[in-house]
Order: C-alpha cells, then structure tokens, then sequence
C-alpha cells in the first residue's frame, strides 16, 4: 500500500502523447548517458524522488515498446501490453531499495523483470475485459483503415516469425530494434559484448529473412 | 592479378575476421541502427526489414493507455 502510494505520486505523467515522436526518432544513448544513468540509478535507490522520476521517464517507454512487441494487441489494442510495462515498472520502483549495482547496468535488471511479467502474461490464459476508450468527437488524423490492417497483419507476421527464432535472438531483436537499445546497450542488457552483439544480431536477421522466404514458399 | 573472394553464407559466419562478413555484419548494424532510431529505412526486397519496420511502426503508432496505478480498493 506504501509502495502503490509513493508510485502514484511520482511516475511520470505519460498518458498522452506517443511513446515517441516519430519525426525526432529514438536517441541512442552514448557512452556519457550511460555513466548519468548510473549516477541517477544510484540517486534513485538513495530514495531522490527526482531521480527515481527521471530513472523512470528514461525507462518506461523502452519497456512499454518492449511489452508491446512481445504481448501484441488484443481487440486491436494494447491494454495488456501497457497493463504489463506499468507493472514492470512498479515492480522496478518496490526493488528499487534493495537494489544493489554489481556491475551490470541498470537497464539490464529492469529487462529481467520485464522478460518475467512478459512471460507471466503469456502464461496467463485468463484475459480480463479490455477496456474501451470514449468515442473520439472529431476526424480521426491517423492512417486510414486500409493502412491499418495492412500494417497490422504485416507486424502480427513479424511478431509470429520472432516467436520461432531462438529464445535468445527474439529477445536481441527485441531489445535492438523494437526497444531502440544501441548495440552497446543491448549488449549490456544480455551480457554480451557490442560485437557480439553485432554478430549475434546479423545471425537473427539472417534466419529471420529465411524463415521469411520459406514461408512465401510454402 | 586480381583474386575474387568467395562469399562466404551466413551460416558459416564464425569469427569477426572475414572483411566481407564483417562489411555485412556493419551493414546489418547500420540498418537495425536506423530502425532503432526510427528512421527511414529502405527495405527493398528485404522482407525481414520491411516486417521488423512494420513492427516498429505499431508499437509506436498507438497512444499509451492512461492505465491508473491507483491501487483499488
């Protein structure tokens, strides 16, 4: 109860607006980003109620996208996706007290509870109703419906061939392209090394594009 | 004299030594890079590009939900 109350005054106020701005892109973190990041994660974990905010302003939408690809929508939306990221990140903000830095960057904790709650929700068979939301009172400026369900079906393809690739090369894809992580950040994450990663992610998308071309065979 | 090099495919990529593997594992990194910063990519005939955009394209294309973490009562 402590915990949800604290939670509800200090994360960040991200109803509105898209997880990114399409037209200034996602911003990969440099190597200085990183060393502020930790001096703001070990801020955080001193209780700095600024800091836990800005921890989670930088966090929350990698792991929204995150949840996003690996959940996909149900009734076209991402209630559940969404449901799941936000309680990633009260998860992330209850542990963060005990959180001790051994090394390894923060993100890569915050991405080991994600891939739990992600695995979680995929183990659950019970979906609860989605809620709708209020009729929108004015012309819809998105795409139109042919685009729509043209780019629906393309992205629920691209989720459905992830999901046969190994365990391992779905979660580097994931977290490089999908979450916007640079190949030293990802690397981070698994534990790898930015070339490794490199390698490793060539791989993925070689066997991605085979398993691309044998399905339009088949 | 001129030696051509023979293309070695994907599967047997091993070590980060080969220069034509490595011109296309920085290839590869250069593409995924501009996914990850949502930037245009051209896919071609790549049909794992164009559906890792189209990916990328919903993910980013919905509003977050106002999910309340109000805790219920």
């Amino acid at each position: 109860m402590t915990t949800c109350t604290i939670v509800a005054g200090i994360m960040p106020n991200v109803t509105e607006g898209r997880v990114a701005d399409a037209a200034t892109g996602v911003r990969l973190a440099t190597r200085s980003d990183e060393s502020d990041l930790r001096e703001l994660t070990s801020l955080a974990v001193q209780g700095d109620r600024s800091a836990i905010e800005s921890l989670l302003g930088h966090l929350r939408p990698m792991v929204v996208r995150y949840c996003r690809a690996r959940l996909g929508r149900v009734s076209g939306h991402y209630h559940i996706a969404d449901d799941v990221a936000q309680e990633v990140c009260i998860a992330v903000l209850s542990a963060l007290p005990r959180y001790r830095d051994m090394g390894r960057p923060f993100a890569s904790f915050v991405f080991g509870i994600a891939s739990h709650k992600v695995a979680d929700a995929l183990r659950s068979s019970v979906r609860s109703a989605v809620p709708t939301q209020d009729l929108p009172d004015g012309p819809d400026e998105g795409p139109g419906p042919e685009e729509t369900v043209v780019r629906y079906i393309e992205a629920q393809h691209a989720r459905d061939l992830l999901s046969r690739l190994p365990d391992n090369q779905r979660e580097l894809l994931i977290l490089r392209v999908v979450s916007g992580l640079s190949a030293e950040e990802t690397g981070n994450v698994l534990g790898m090394s930015p070339g490794a990663v490199r390698v490793a992610q060539h791989r993925a998308l070689a066997r991605l594009r085979q398993l691309a071309e044998l399905e339009s065979i088949a | 004299m001129t030696t051509k090099r023979r293309r070695r495919p994907a599967r047997f990529l091993g070590s980060y030594d080969d220069a034509d593997v490595e011109a296309d594992v920085l290839r590869t990194d250069a593409i995924l890079d501009g996914l990850a910063r949502r930037e245009p990519v051209a896919s071609g005939a790549d049909a794992a590009i164009r559906m890792l955009g189209a990916l990328v394209a919903d993910v980013e294309s919905q509003r977050l939900s106002s999910v309340s973490i109000t805790p219920s009562t």
